[in-house]
């Protein structure tokens, strides 16, 4: 038999696991600048993205947001490295990290016009427009293709009538990257039509007439997540984002960026939590379990191996490779990190389990556990990861 | 060494493992002797040999993967990447010449003999991974390195790895001390290479077993058109991949950090194996079905090496109750 070993996963040379000369430079710039600018107080009835707002302002006002965006559209035009090390050194002192803009400047660098890139990027920089991501519906989850929203083109504009799901923080947000459909093929008289090509992207200012915004309480008791209702918006042809039919790419662009873990920023938050355990352990010598002192242990494993593994990423995008289906990857080893590392802190701290919290039941970590809950949904989930990988990097036959 | 470089010994190994990869768990009892001596042939002890060395750590692991990848009797670890690094740590040069062809320059390392590193004095110990050595470093908890005589040999659940005995009245030639530092480094060396081995072992694997889901047809149509079968391997593929980053991390942090974080890096790494490599093999034995459980089938052979190697060196059990806590400050 022979063995084949997939292009995608073959990597036999050596590889540099260093940060870039200049890395080592902003980093320490970046701690001096945060010496001087430290993390504002939050006010206490401020909600939690008005005061993230905030810091995202501050961060932009040192120039530390957008670092890979080019600096014709406001930001720093460096690499994606040097905006991940700002997120490092943000969750290393445990401050909130850089504002998750990331994939949608992506998005619009990669499909948006030079007219628009000009007119949206430097203000989602700035944090001026704050923005969001209507992609998801009630009937379409997993199946992201099988949106039911329209965009009906009249008259130099489009008129958009459907609902949205899933906005996250779509009630503090000016703007909306939305997918519509601009065009129903019917597969009766065309059989190679894919409900993907009729798929287009648009920037929806959310103030618009028809637009109604309703926030859904999720399982932690936050109001993250929204409902988008549209009747009959009006879209102009110039916020339409790529040519018709664009849509998909551009969103699957924009997931592959959202999974990988170079740019999701996750990574310092669970290092912190990590450490936390760790302490403790060392702390609570004797008194913890070896079940759970194994398990700590493997959270570790766990947290490094993601670790490695983003720096593996790192140093194969320095050799020229871009995100693609293996950013699946990493979407499931963050979940798999995410997951256990919250289910063993609420073992480690059974305190979480009591008290009010700030919006339910129970501690800041049962809230944080609750949220983790969702890492194998949002975003593709597990099981939509699997069939990427199966189909994508192994080339694994399809049924029928 | 330059990359055309390092490619050309890769291919080197590549196509050794594969002249000389074992068909079947009865390999010819020539075979054994043949196969070693073609690797030692391929000159490959010298790349860690001096200081400093020819080759990387990272360059090692990726020829150890190599040599992971096809069932083979030989002893690429112990004899030729593992005891010359630790004859030059201890600044042992031992160059051919000064050792006579007769007795062979062939050294392996020696292991408690549960296979995990050497305890206390006192303790019994094997030789491991030792085709074609005549003796074996032992490195006590304290640094200090002997050089012992060999027994018969040591049958094992791994079928193709040699191990044999070390007699407990052994003469034992002490050769020097490692330093905190050196001994940190050796361990976290020898964590890293085993775990590059054992990946290559279960990137192959699972690749095979992709390969057969491929083929393998039933309900008329290939086994790997099943969503569950899919599912299965995409596991085990991203649980190769984890090893795999894990594994280079940990050999790139032994060519470039201090050893405390190197030995850290490399425990995460054979942890990480431990579990990960044998579920990933579990996986691929599943795809392949009732074939995978024969005797004549590769799949026992990795599964073997696999199991064996996750309790070499470190256990899970060692390892995750260390890494629970965090490094004492130094």
């Amino acid at each position: 038999m022979t063995v084949t070993v997939t292009a995608a996963t073959a990597t036999d040379t050596p590889l540099d696991f260093g940060d870039p000369a200049d890395l080592d430079q902003l980093r320490r710039r970046f701690r001096a600048w945060l010496a001087e600018h430290p993390l504002p107080e939050r006010g206490a009835d401020e909600p939690l993205p008005v005061f993230l707002h905030r810091w995202h302002r501050q961060l932009h006002s040192g120039g530390w947001v957008g670092l890979d965006v080019p600096q014709a559209y406001g930001g720093q035009g460096l690499s994606t490295l040097h905006q991940v090390a700002i997120s490092d050194e943000l969750g290393a002192c445990q401050a909130p990290g850089i504002p998750r803009i990331g994939y949608l400047a992506h998005a619009l660098l990669e499909f948006g016009s030079e007219e628009q890139c000009r007119r949206w990027l430097p203000r989602m920089l700035s944090g001026e427009d704050t923005w969001c991501q209507g992609f998801s519906e009630p009937g379409a989850g997993s199946d992201l293709a099988g949106m039911a929203t329209t965009a009906t083109r009249q008259d130099g504009h489009y008129l958009v009538r459907g609902q949205k799901l899933w906005t996250s923080y779509a009630q503090f947000s000016g703007l909306c990257l939305l997918l519509a459909r601009t065009e129903r093929a019917d597969p009766a008289t065309d059989p190679s039509a894919r409900p993907h090509d009729s798929i287009s992207a648009f920037a929806l200012p959310l103030d618009r007439a028809g637009v109604t915004v309703r926030p859904l309480r999720a399982a932690n008791g936050d109001d993250e997540f929204c409902e988008l209702f549209l009747d009959d918006v009006r879209i102009e042809e110039s916020e339409r984002i790529g040519a018709e039919g664009t849509g998909w790419p551009l969103a699957m662009t924009t997931v592959s960026y959202e999974r990988n873990a170079l740019d999701t920023g996750h990574i310092s938050r669970y290092g912190v939590l990590v450490e936390r355990l760790r302490r403790s352990a060392r702390d609570r010598r004797g008194e913890l379990p070896d079940g759970l002192l194994s398990e700590i242990g493997r959270c570790y494993v766990d947290y490094q191996v993601l670790v490695a593994h983003t720096r593996r990423r790192t140093a194969e995008r320095l050799a020229g490779r871009t995100a693609g289906p293996e950013s699946s990857y990493d979407k499931l080893l963050m979940t798999r990190t995410e997951q256990r590392l919250y289910e063993t802190a609420l073992r480690v701290f059974p305190g979480e389990f009591f008290g009010e919290g700030e919006s339910s039941g129970g501690g800041p970590l049962f809230g944080d556990y609750l949220y983790s809950r969702a890492a194998s949904v949002y975003g593709g989930t597990s099981q939509i990861q699997r069939n990427i990988i199966a189909k994508r990097v192994l080339g694994l036959p399809s049924a029928g | 060494m330059q990359a055309e470089e390092f490619m050309l010994v890769r291919d080197l190994v590549r196509t050794f493992a594969t002249r000389f990869r074992v068909e079947s768990a009865d390999p010819d009892p020539s075979h054994r002797a043949a196969a070693q001596k073609a690797l030692g042939e391929l000159g490959l002890a010298e790349l860690r040999g001096s200081t400093p060395p020819d080759a990387t750590v990272q360059e090692c692991a990726l020829l150890a993967e190599e040599h992971g990848s096809r069932p083979l009797t030989t002893s690429l670890l112990g004899t030729v990447l593992l005891a010359p690094e630790l004859l030059r740590l201890i600044g042992d040069q031992m160059s051919p010449d000064q050792v006579s062809p007769e007795a062979g320059p062939s050294q392996t390392i020696a292991l408690a003999a549960d296979l995990r590193f050497p305890g206390p004095a006192g303790t019994d110990l094997v030789a491991w991974d030792c085709e074609g050595a005549d003796r074996a470093l032992h490195v006590a908890p304290d640094g200090t390195v002997t050089s012992l005589a060999l027994g018969p040999a040591v049958p094992s659940a791994d079928l193709l790895r040699g191990i044999r005995s070390v007699p407990p009245d052994s003469p034992a030639v002490t050769l020097g001390r490692l330093d905190a530092d050196r001994l940190m480094h050796w361990q976290a060396y020898a964590l890293t290479l085993l775990s590059s081995e054992l990946v290559g072992a279960a990137r192959s694997f699972v690749g095979q077993s992709v390969d057969y889901a491929r083929e393998r047809r039933q309900y008329g149509r290939a086994i790997g058109s099943f969503q569950a079968v899919q599912h299965l391997l995409a596991d085990a593929t991203v649980l190769v991949e984890a090893c795999t980053s894990a594994t280079r991390y940990a050999a790139w942090c032994l060519d470039h950090e201090p050893p405390a974080q190197a030995l850290t890096a490399a425990r995460v790494a054979k942890a990480e194996v431990n579990a990960s490599a044998l579920d990933a093999v579990s996986i691929g034995m599943q795809v392949f079905g009732g074939i995978a459980q024969t005797w004549e089938h590769v799949a026992h052979l990795y599964l073997r090496r696999i199991l064996l190697g996750s309790t070499t060196l470190a256990t899970t059990a060692d390892l995750l109750t260390t890494l629970a806590e965090p490094e004492p400050v130094r």
